[in-house]
């Protein structure tokens, strides 16, 4: 691991402008994406701010929503009962995603900002342009079985492996910041990038700038989260999906959904989702979504298998939505949100 | 006494006399530095925030010093309604005074509710002290070291707790900050306090050290294991103020002011934990490297109160791989351990 120094941040304000003052700095919040990753030599930073001392660890209602603080933890988010009461979607991909551990660690705020799993963006000997901008990108000929079905680049077809990212998405949150140059408020649908021919850059955060919260706007709809992978527990989404549904009587009002493990960002899926207004909930009305929201997927050589798991994956979610399909499990937990059983002891019924 | 003084007290003001919690007098501390401490919160070494603090002004003026010692040693709580803080003028509110060995006030800060107080704050103001002739009133490390150091601590709290409050986050206090940076020496260490096991240690680490590293290379507490190193087996799993975390993605430096527990601080003297007995009595284990952090983790599990059902343990569980599959064991041992752990 580099050498690197490192300082507690004293306030926000500090902490902002010693990182905006120096290139080479990086915050660190619950540390288990840039631990890991320093300890990869991927990130090599030479001064690290810790910031899990700032007081941003509240969570609590705001403007007919719910404001969580940058520093308040996975599991506290997962478990806070107005998230499992009024966004159980939430909790649900946040449960489905990494371990008790890593969840009491991970922050609201780095849980997004968590690098790609792509196994050499993780590997220092081969080519990546998103660790090292020109290299190249070796999984475009490579092994690219978990690799992005929409909206890659020549430069990079790495995805987003947060599960909560998705959720976030879905629900369409808004990314309070604080940067050297005053606050911004930043739709969470515009905070991830797409790679292009700029893959080093993950978000639209500048250098040095912090979340300070993430907003959940009002929602008085029904929100679930579904994800497959490779073992029942404890993996990355291979493709997930979050649904954000408003109904009004037996006909759909409004519609978000919003794909993982399949893109750069959580991938939004705008004219599926406007396919579904005004209509009453069928498994037929689903599958014809599904098939539109995969229209444009472009499979790499190893990961053409996303797309009909993605569009099962997603009339499956919109089923158990929309209460066609029962959920797996009690909503705003792990079991609700795991497509085919959680540690493999539950039998699958749909 | 709240009648002694009607204006607040200004810096280069005479602090008089007047008595202090623990029935002393305030004259009686005269010779050393002292910080007087105002807070409605009652200072809870336990309290991340406030022992953290702690042990960084501790660290930064009193090399000598664990933060046990010192607040064992020589420590007042005072209270926001007492006379003392009439008397300071600061009756119902935050405030930190610093008082010199001449009795006089050298700074004063009052924090309104809600306002947040850094470390940095603090330490920049005692540092201004130091850097004076000692004639001119400065103050020395050494004479730092005897001084009543009180709950500086406590002024960063309020915010801090998690309860759900419609305003918060809230903004910060802007000041300008001139604290000096964390003392590096020339091999690039600095000093780390743990606190593992309830006991106080002291390191001189590199900021890259993880925390599995301090606890068993430098501490030689080596029953918190190493399997992947990269958070991906729960071998390293540990209590870090009471809820289970990977070691091995934590950086020592990061966990100071934290209460540590690893396996070797989990049985009460000879009395094992319930679930360290259900672990022998189901067999739960073959080769043993991963049981301290299935071990940790389900303690936690049981305290965390969500998981009952088998499935619901092997979940919550998922975090911790067997590379011997004792699965069923565990989780029989887990089951067991939990009926005794509620019925206890
Ligand atoms: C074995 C393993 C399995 C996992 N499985 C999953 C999974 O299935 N699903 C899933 O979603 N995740 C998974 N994760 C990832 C985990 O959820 C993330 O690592 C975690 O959420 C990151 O949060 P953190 O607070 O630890 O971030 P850190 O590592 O502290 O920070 C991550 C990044 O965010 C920046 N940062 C942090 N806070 C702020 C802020 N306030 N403002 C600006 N920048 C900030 C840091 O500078 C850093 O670059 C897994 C991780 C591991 C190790
Ligand atoms: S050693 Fe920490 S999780 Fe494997
Ligand atoms: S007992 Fe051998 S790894 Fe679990």
């Amino acid at each position: 691991m580099h050498p690197f120094q490192y300082e507690r941040a004293r306030n926000a304000k500090n902490a902002v402008s010693t990182v905006a003052q120096n290139p080479t700095a990086t915050f660190i919040a619950g540390g288990t994406s840039h631990v890991d990753l320093m300890k990869e030599n991927v990130h090599r930073p030479d001064l690290v701010v810790d910031i899990s001392g700032l007081p941003l660890q509240s969570i609590g209602g705001h403007d007919g929503g719910i404001r969580i603080g940058a520093n308040v933890s996975n599991t506290q988010v997962a478990y806070h009962p107005d998230i499992v009461a009024r966004y159980p979607g939430l909790s649900e991909a946040i449960l489905a995603g990494a371990s008790a551990q890593i969840r009491n660690m991970a922050t609201t705020a780095g849980n997004p900002l968590q690098r790609t799993r792509c196994p050499y963006f993780r590997d220092t000997t081969q080519a990546c342009n998103k660790r090292e901008p020109g290299t190249g990108c070796a999984a475009l000929t490579g092994i690219n079985r978990v690799h992005a079905i929409f909206g890659a680049s020549e430069a990079c077809v790495a995805t987003h492996p947060s599960d909560m990212a998705v959720a976030l998405s879905a629900l369409d949150a808004i990314v309070q910041t604080r940067g050297p140059r005053g606050n911004r408020s930043i739709p969470f649908t515009d905070f991830h990038r797409l790679p292009g021919n700029m893959p080093q850059l993950d978000t639209v955060l500048q250098q040095g700038e912090l979340i300070t919260s993430i907003d959940l706007p009002a929602f008085s709809g029904r929100s679930h989260y579904l994800k497959a992978r490779d073992r029942a527990s404890y993996a990355f989404a291979l493709v997930s999906c979050a649904i954000a549904l408003e109904m009004n009587g037996g006909t759909i009002r409004r519609a978000r959904i919003a794909l993982g493990g399949v893109a750069h960002k959580p991938w939004r899926t705008p004219e599926a989702e406007a396919m579904l207004v005004g209509k009453t909930p069928s498994e037929v009305l689903f599958r014809d979504v599904a098939r539109a929201a995969f229209a444009h997927a472009k499979p790499l050589e190893h990961n053409a298998y996303k797309v009909p798991l993605g569009q099962n994956l997603m009339v499956r979610a919109l089923m158990e939505t929309s209460g066609l399909l029962p959920l797996q499990g009690t909503p705003g937990t792990a079991f609700a949100s795991s497509a085919g059983s959680v540690a493999g002891i539950i039998p699958l019924s749909a | 006494m709240s009648q002694l003084l009607s204006a607040p007290l200004q810096i280069g003001d005479f602090v008089s006399d007047c008595s202090l919690p623990d029935g002393s007098r305030l004259f009686e501390l005269r010779g050393r530095p002292i910080i007087l401490a105002f807070a409605p919160e009652a200072w809870n070494p336990a309290h991340t925030y406030q022992s953290e603090l702690f042990a960084q002004l501790l660290r930064d003026f009193n090399e000598g010093a664990t933060f046990i010692e010192a607040c064992t040693d020589d420590w007042h709580n005072f209270d926001t309604a007492s006379d003392l803080a009439s008397q300071f003028g600061v009756a119902g509110k935050r405030a930190l005074f610093l008082v010199d060995e001449h009795g006089i006030l050298r700074w004063k800060i009052e924090v309104e509710p809600n306002e947040v107080i850094s470390l940095g704050e603090v330490i920049a103001a005692l540092e201004q002290l130091k850097a004076k002739p000692q004639n001119a009133g400065g103050i020395s490390r050494r004479a730092f070291l005897s001084a009543t150091l009180a709950a500086a601590a406590v002024l960063s709290l309020p915010l801090l707790e998690a309860k759900a409050d419609p305003q918060l986050p809230k903004p910060e206090v802007a000041r300008e900050q001139n604290a000096p940076p964390a003392p590096y020496d020339s091999s690039g260490t600095i000093p780390v306090t743990l606190r593992v096991n309830g006991k106080a240690r002291k390191l001189q680490l590199e900021p890259r050290v993880a925390l599995l590293d301090a606890l068993r290379e430098y501490l030689h507490l080596t029953g918190t294991k190493k399997g992947c190193d990269h958070g991906q087996c729960g071998a390293c799993t540990v209590h870090i103020d009471g809820e289970r975390q990977l070691s091995c993605l934590t950086l020592a430096v990061m966990s100071q002011g934290k209460n540590i527990t690893t396996i070797e601080g989990l049985a009460s003297g000879d009395n094992l934990h319930p679930v360290q007995s259900a672990f022998i009595k189901h067999d739960a284990f073959q080769c043993g490297y991963c049981t301290p952090g299935q071990i940790m983790s389900a303690t936690a599990l049981i305290k965390e109160g969500h998981a009952h059902t088998d499935a619901e343990i092997r979940e919550s569980m998922s975090g911790n791989l067997c590379r011997c599959a004792a699965y069923p064991n565990i989780i029989a041992a887990i089951k067991e351990a939990q009926g005794e752990v509620r019925s206890a």
